[in-house]
């Protein structure tokens, strides 16, 4: 692309490259969020499946079945949230935004912003409780939106203002 | 709560070749700049839809009127006349200011406005009615992420040589000769303009005989087996109910042999149909370069012409469903922004299914490249080979598992004739393990990247490196273990993707780089120890 100069011309490529991870962590309070919300969905799951079993006349709810369930759900709501948060990072700089999610299965994602369509920045329920929004970078591709959620409620409108600044700067007409 | 760059203002960049849709300078042009009707002609196609989309309640009302009085059964045929009327004297559309505007609506006035330089493509369908009275429907594609109906930019009935002049004007070709209006051929429809340059595509007759072949002739027949299957258990339950011992046996004999007999009759007659509707939808298939743009005719009884602008045009897709591969055929699809939606899909296509030779020779045509849709691809190693193994085998193993423990455990219901399934399964696991990894490929030319996956349906992607608008690496905790990863390059085009698969991920990584320069360095790892 003509407005994408190539910033380092590497002469001789590393047989074996890597992508770093980004350089920016979200806010410490995202991993408490996670885990509220997590553990909050993992009691209702949990709570389902004894009423369904409790319905269901073939096996009898024990109280080590509803304790081995509740242990399950506990650990999962300790493990994933912070391994999320560990992943968690996004970066932008003067060409392109980066982000890194997920635990099983991870994603990094890069985006040119001379390619930015549109910058949204959402504050769902639960966010709102703790101060935190997550901000959505779309492309003209369907499958190519960047999301960087758990960031703090400021930092999300900085970032979205900057976003919007240097995308104009990139230009391009974002097809 | 959403800013940034909402919709970027149509620039002037774009050059001079704007300026004949407001300057007229054109003749036919200064005729669009002004709000205008479609075609009076479209009064007589309106109310016969009408009548059609009214056909249950007119019945019913027909049914009420003859107990009650005649003057009911009036009223149910001028209501749906009288809509579509309304809807032809509420409707009407002009080309000004650089934008193409449809306004429409008697209650809700609905204003559909679209800037001319984001026009990507143009669809002319025609349906019999409309041919008989020698018009034509003419859909706008530019990209929208919308597939509602409501949103479409249609002109529901233009005169097949106006809605051809506006095409063309749209999609900025060069406009039609003076004489273009002679240049018909023996049905009446004019050629596409500009240079008389010979097809790269037409039909042959004998490409029909793929057609039980492709995707939805194998759902239409597997629809026809499984009805076959299911009549029978229905039969084979009467019979067990109505008859025991001996007499069942003797009974059940010609039942198997009459239900295999009408499987096969069903078979004969979903190929003869799958045909038939083969030679309907492709007849007089023909794709053409014309200007800056593809032309696409096909249709017997709807006819439909669909022109591309090539700026628009990002890549091809090659695929081949598993019957189709297996008798040598293929099918190609255009990765074009502007198309959307169930219908988009379709008109997407750029062949019908044919010879893979032919429908090579088009990709490459097409793609004005050989090298992306013949040349070698580069494999993605033993881990990606030892993974798809895995990943066919494992369910298959399962289900395997499964039926041999059913069958030892005599459930009731079941009996030993189940034991075949058992190596069937391992067989099938296997032969689509190995055609899975031997799928997996990828190359990157001068100016595209290559992917090649999949095996039921087996799909060769080229996308040109220009229009990859993203890149996404993607891999769960298993393909990391094998160090591979999924590549996915994002574009605004087809399925809004290329996925490079189970590619090992130094791999990934370099590919990323090199087909997008600028972008994937900066945030490579600096330490040479790494390698």
């Amino acid at each position: 692309m003509p407005h994408e100069p190539d910033l380092q011309p590497d002469p001789q490529p590393d047989p074996h490259p890597e992508l770093r991870a980004p350089s920016q962590r979200v806010s410490p309070r995202a991993r408490t969020m996670w885990t509220v919300e997590t553990l909050l969905e993992g009691l209702v799951s949990a709570a389902l499946v004894v009423v369904v079993v409790a319905l269901v006349d073939a096996v009898d709810v024990t109280w080590w079945g509803v304790a081995l369930l509740g242990a399950a759900v506990a650990a999962y709501a300790l493990v994933v949230p912070r391994w999320r948060w560990a992943v968690h990072r996004w970066e932008v700089t003067d060409t392109a935004v980066y982000t890194q999610v997920g635990w099983w299965s991870l994603e990094q994602r890069v985006a040119p912003l001379s390619r930015i369509q549109t910058v949204d920045h959402v504050v769902g329920p639960v966010e709102r409780a703790f101060g935190l929004a997550t901000v959505t970078v779309t492309t003209a591709s369907a499958a190519g939106a960047l999301r960087v959620s758990g960031l703090e409620r400021d930092r999300a409108r900085r970032l979205v203002d900057e976003l919007t600044l240097r995308a104009e700067a990139a230009g391009g007409d974002a097809t | 709560m959403s800013e940034a760059e909402p919709e970027p203002v149509p620039e002037p960049v774009v050059g001079p070749v704007v300026g004949p849709v407001v300057e007229p300078v054109v003749e036919p042009v200064v005729a669009e700049s002004e709000w205008q009707r479609l075609d009076p002609r479209m009064l007589l196609v309106h109310p016969v839809k009408e009548v059609v989309r009214f056909l249950p309640v007119l019945v019913g009302v027909w049914f009420a009127g003859s107990a009650a009085g005649s003057s009911w059964q009036l009223l149910g045929v001028a209501v749906p006349v009288a809509l579509g009327v309304l809807r032809y004297l509420t409707t009407s559309f002009r080309v000004a200011h650089d934008r193409v505007e449809l306004r429409r609506g008697l209650l809700e006035r609905h204003v559909l406005s679209t800037p001319v330089d984001r026009v990507r493509t143009v669809d002319l369908t025609a349906s019999p009615v409309h041919r008989v009275l020698g018009l034509t429907t003419m859909r706008v594609g530019t990209g929208t992420a919308s597939s509602d109906d409501d949103e479409q930019l249609d002109l529901d009935g233009l005169p097949v040589e106006r809605a051809r002049r506006l095409r063309d004007e749209l999609l900025r070709a060069a406009p039609s000769a003076p004489g273009a209006e002679g240049d018909l051929d023996a049905e009446g429809r004019s050629r596409p303009p500009a240079p008389a340059a010979p097809p790269v595509l037409v039909l042959d007759a004998a490409w029909a005989r793929y057609a039980p072949l492709t995707s939805a002739g194998l759902v239409l027949a597997a629809a026809v087996v499984g009805g076959g299957l299911q009549l029978l258990q229905v039969l084979g339950g009467l019979d067990r109910i109505d008859v025991d011992g001996v007499a069942r046996d003797v009974a059940t004999a010609p039942l198997l042999a009459l239900a295999a007999v009408a499987v096969g009759l069903g078979l004969v007659v979903v190929a003869g149909l799958a045909v038939v509707a083969y030679l309907v939808s492709y007849w007089g298939f023909s794709l053409r370069r014309s200007g800056a743009s593809w032309h696409l005719v096909r249709g017997l009884l709807t006819t439909r012409e669909t022109s591309l602008d090539d700026a628009r045009l990002h890549g091809v897709t090659l695929t081949e469903p598993v019957g189709l591969r297996l008798a040598g055929g293929a099918g190609l699809s255009a990765i074009v922004t502007g198309l959307r939606g169930e219908g988009g899909a379709a008109s997407a296509l750029l062949t019908p299914p044919a010879p893979y030779a032919v429908v090579a020779a088009t990709a490459a045509a097409v793609v004005g490249d050989a090298e992306p849709v013949m040349g070698p691809l580069v494999p993605h190693g033993p881990q990606a080979t030892r993974r798809a193994w895995v990943r066919a085998c494992a369910p298959a193993l399962v289900l395997a598992g499964l039926v041999v423990a059913v069958v030892l455990a005599d459930l009731p219901g079941t009996s030993s004739w189940l034991l075949p399934l058992v190596p069937a399964l391992l067989v099938g696991g296997a032969l689509l393990g190995r055609d899975r990894a031997r799928s997996l490929g990828h190359a990157l030319t001068a100016r595209h990247l290559v992917a090649r996956r999949g095996s039921v349906v087996r799909r060769r992607d080229v996308l040109a490196r220009e229009a990859v608008i993203g890149w996404t690496l993607r891999a769960t905790w298993l393909q990391r273990r094998a160090g591979l990863c999924s590549l996915v390059a994002t574009t605004a085009g087809g399925r809004q993707s290329v996925v490079v698969a189970d590619v090992p991920r130094a791999l990934a990584v370099r590919l990323a780089a090199s087909a997008r320069p600028g972008l994937l360095e900066q945030f490579l790892l600096v330490d040479e120890s790494h390698g």
